[in-house]
């Protein structure tokens, strides 16, 4: 019993890190670790970056992006609009097979988007980000029309989205669901050798692809939930890139001779989003009185070392609709010490920060921006939930505080995907906020074809959101990997997307 | 043999009573308290600075003054929760013993149940439906405990009620409850005491393990778990944000720990009779 108890209280030291011994690996072998695995690898039933990491090298989409999120051509080689953006015809590209050896052709495309939209895709996330697709007719082998239900101006980035990853017809059909999901086959660069559930994924050249030959023989995933076990890895050599590395242990692996950081602007905004329906934030002063007493700008800079962004909406500057004239809320304790004795709170209302246990960077922010609340006499407190019951019950059943973290990762870096899921009423991510004006302005730009038209009217939403202080924005974090400097040619993806194809190692 | 004793007396008592006087002097010795940031002097090194003499966390707050206002939670949680299950058992196992029958059937058969169940488990899922606050930990530490105190307490008493003071006591028409306060608890309490010390112990570690895994009491009160827990990502960095905390732990368990062998010595007649 006694021995017991010592030796867990020294079990705490214990984990302090032993000296790298670098170890060889096999030439031409890529090892990644990543925290997460997405568990069905069927595109139309994931929402997870963990699934993009590695299912950007198994599947291609009609159109791709390529590391600047430019769109590129992808099984189509080209395309156009017809129809004043309701219909869009697609050239294919010839002579494609799938992993198994099935073809790519319309008739594959077809049942891609058809499969996406019934009854199967309904069961997953995916669905929701195409449902402006009215149907697709083959006009030919090698061409396709998407006709559409309504104008979507983003349509044709969202083909590069995981939901319209082509799948093979044949395949599919004879192992269902959840054998695909299991075994995933596509038209990518690397076929899938080896899966191991929770522990490893094993990636080879397919052979055959139309957009070259990968340098690597071999590329394994390794399943690593705990980001200090991924960055020992990567510093004894058995992983040559760490996924998740916490800002904390970013000065242990630039200090490691044999290693770099590689970073990029990220898909992933975070904010504080306010419970508009209750408690002291219901008042839009206090909510105001919040965003002034907050520094953004020490906490990037501090705690965060510089590896983010500060933002003045729930968007990164990369997104579609982000309006480069927005001014931050300056930092103004003063002010929002009148603000709060303007609203006249009863002593002792506290003010709740809500966030997810296993998220390490937003609990040391969460301390923080309690550390300012406190400043202007406001009693925070922080509540950690478990992942699962925080996104699944806590958040969509309006059950959290008055203040609840949230990152969003808009993948199609367009603002509406953000801006329509947490503002609209009646969305799963929007418990609280119900104004019909802002309803309005959501809905009113799906309907713009113009381009330019469209992203004013995106700003404008998100100059709304900011006057009514429907949240406290923080920042978006860069996208950094840990990388082993036998690894060359890899450019950090800021989707989180590897692509695999041009990346070697020594 | 006498010497080892009073050496564990002395260490046990110096560490665990020289912890909570500082953790009972940490209101006036740290006026200021413990939420100072600084974010201007984050992980200043240990031994630098007069102002933070064991350096600052990642957000520059002071790591002595959290560790010794931390303590006030961790001892909180450890001696209430302590507290809590010895009374409880205490009385289920005196009822259990005293009056055996149904009484002793029910309560010994449901602390059987309860022993069968994994503790770490069974706190994650009352976490996750009831959320966290000190209190909540306390009451729920004291509910899962009860068992050992009331297996105790039962044993000794099924053999104190068949000696002869109790016999005699109950022959010359002393009131059950009379003889239960007077006769048996005097003579049932020294194994139970014993136990406290050694779990109050258990349950700073377990208070840590909980708040470090996320189920604890709230990140902004400082606690040992909860500072081991935001420095786990700079162990390589800056080790002191989480050595201090596991050091405070270590010292107070250890403490803890000789002080329960030297009175379960200190009290077992057996030991005594050796002397």
């Amino acid at each position: 019993m006694r021995l017991r108890h010592l030796a867990s209280a020294t079990a705490v030291f214990a984990a302090v890190a032993i000296a790298p011994v670098p170890q060889a690996q096999a030439a031409g072998t890529l090892t990644i670790a990543q925290a997460q695995d997405p568990n069905n690898w069927d595109p139309i039933a994931t929402f997870l970056l963990s699934w993009g990491a590695v299912g950007s090298n198994i599947f291609d989409g009609l159109v791709s992006r390529d590391e600047q999120l430019n769109l590129k051509p992808g099984l189509a080689t080209s395309w156009e609009v017809l129809d004043q953006g309701m219909r869009l015809r697609f050239k294919l590209r010839e002579g494609v097979t799938f992993h198994n050896g099935e073809p790519f052709n319309a008739e594959a495309v077809k049942f891609t988007m058809e499969r996406l939209l019934g009854p199967e895709g309904a069961k997953g996330p995916q669905q929701s980000n195409y449902t402006s697709i009215g149907s697709v007719e083959i006009i030919d082998p090698y061409s396709v029309d998407i006709v559409l239900k309504r104008p979507d101006p983003v349509m044709i980035t969202k083909l590069a989205g995981y939901g319209a990853m082509i799948v093979p017809p044949k395949y599919v059909t004879e192992k269902g669901s959840q054998g695909f999901g299991a075994a995933p086959i596509g038209t990518g660069p690397f076929k899938v050798t080896g899966y191991e559930n929770k522990v490893h994924l094993t990636l080879e050249p397919s052979g055959n692809y139309w957009g070259g030959t990968p340098k690597l023989d071999k590329v394994i995933f390794k399943f690593i939930v705990e980001p200090a076990t991924q960055v020992a890895e990567l510093q004894s050599g058995r992983v040559d890139i760490a996924s998740q590395v916490p800002i904390g242990m970013i000065g242990a692996i630039t200090a490691t001779p044999s290693l770099q950081l590689l970073s990029t602007t990220g898909p992933t905004v975070t904010v504080a989003r306010f419970n508009t329906a209750n408690g002291a934030t219901k008042d839009e002063r206090v909510r105001k009185a919040i965003v002034m007493a907050v520094d953004r700008e020490a906490i990037v800079k501090q705690i965060l070392q510089g590896h983010a962004k500060p933002v003045t909406s729930f968007q990164s500057t990369l997104s579609f609709g982000f309006d480069p004239a927005q001014k931050p809320v300056p930092f103004d304790p003063a002010g929002a010490k009148k603000l709060i004795a303007e609203a006249k709170l009863p002593p002792g209302t506290t003010v709740s920060i809500d966030f997810a246990s296993n998220n390490v960077i937003f609990r040391e922010v969460a301390q923080a921006v309690a550390g300012y609340l406190t400043a202007v006499g406001l009693k925070p407190q922080a509540r950690p939930f478990e992942m699962n019951l925080f996104t699944n019950d806590i958040i969509p059943n309006g059950k959290t505080g008055e203040m609840f973290a949230m990152g969003w990762g808009g993948w199609t870096f367009d603002y509406d995907n953000t801006a329509y899921l947490m503002y609209h009423s009646g969305e799963r991510w929007n418990p609280y906020d119900k104004d019909p004006a802002l309803d309005k302005m959501l809905e009113d730009q799906r309907t713009i074809a113009d381009r330019g038209a469209r992203e004013k009217a995106l700003q404008k939403i998100a100059n709304y959101v900011a006057d009514h202080a429907l949240e406290l924005p923080l920042f978006n974090l860069d996208t950094y990997y840990g990388v082993s400097k036998r690894v060359k040619g890899l450019v950090v993806p800021p989707d989180n997307r590897f692509r695999l194809i041009g990346v070697s190692v020594d | 043999m006498n010497r080892l004793r009073s050496l564990e007396f002395i260490l046990g008592a110096g560490l665990s009573g020289g912890m909570a006087l500082a953790v009972l002097l940490s209101d006036w010795l740290f006026a200021g308290g413990a939420d100072a940031m600084d974010l201007a002097m984050r992980l200043t090194l240990p031994f630098q600075s007069f102002a933070h003499p064991l350096g600052t966390d990642p957000l520059g707050r002071d790591v002595l003054a959290r560790v010794i206002l931390g303590g006030q939670v961790s001892l909180t949680v450890g001696v209430l929760s302590v507290a809590g299950a010895a009374v409880v058992g205490t009385f289920a196992g005196l009822i259990a013993g005293y009056y055996r029958g149904p009484w002793d059937l029910v309560l010994m058969r449901w602390a059987d149940v309860q022993l069968a169940l994994p503790f770490i488990l069974v706190a994650i899922t009352f976490a996750a439906i009831l959320g966290t606050d000190m209190w909540k930990l306390i009451a729920f530490m004291a509910i899962s405990q009860w068992v050992q105190y009331a297996r105790v307490v039962r044993s000794a008493t099924i053999v104190l009620r068949e000696r002869e003071f109790v016999l005699s006591a109950h022959a010359v028409g002393v009131r059950d409850h009379a003889i239960i306060r007077r006769h048996i608890l005097p003579n049932a309490i020294a194994p139970v005491l014993v136990l406290m010390t050694l779990n109050v112990a258990n349950n700073i570690l377990l208070e840590s393990s909980l708040t470090f895994l996320g189920l604890g009491i709230d990140p902004l009160i400082p606690s040992w778990g909860g500072m081991l827990s935001d420095g786990r990502t700079y162990l390589q960095t800056a080790w002191w944000v989480s050595f201090f905390p596991g050091l405070a732990i270590m010292l107070t368990v250890l403490g803890l720990n000789l002080l329960g062998d030297w009175l379960r010595d200190a009290v077992d007649p057996t030991t005594r009779s050796q002397r």
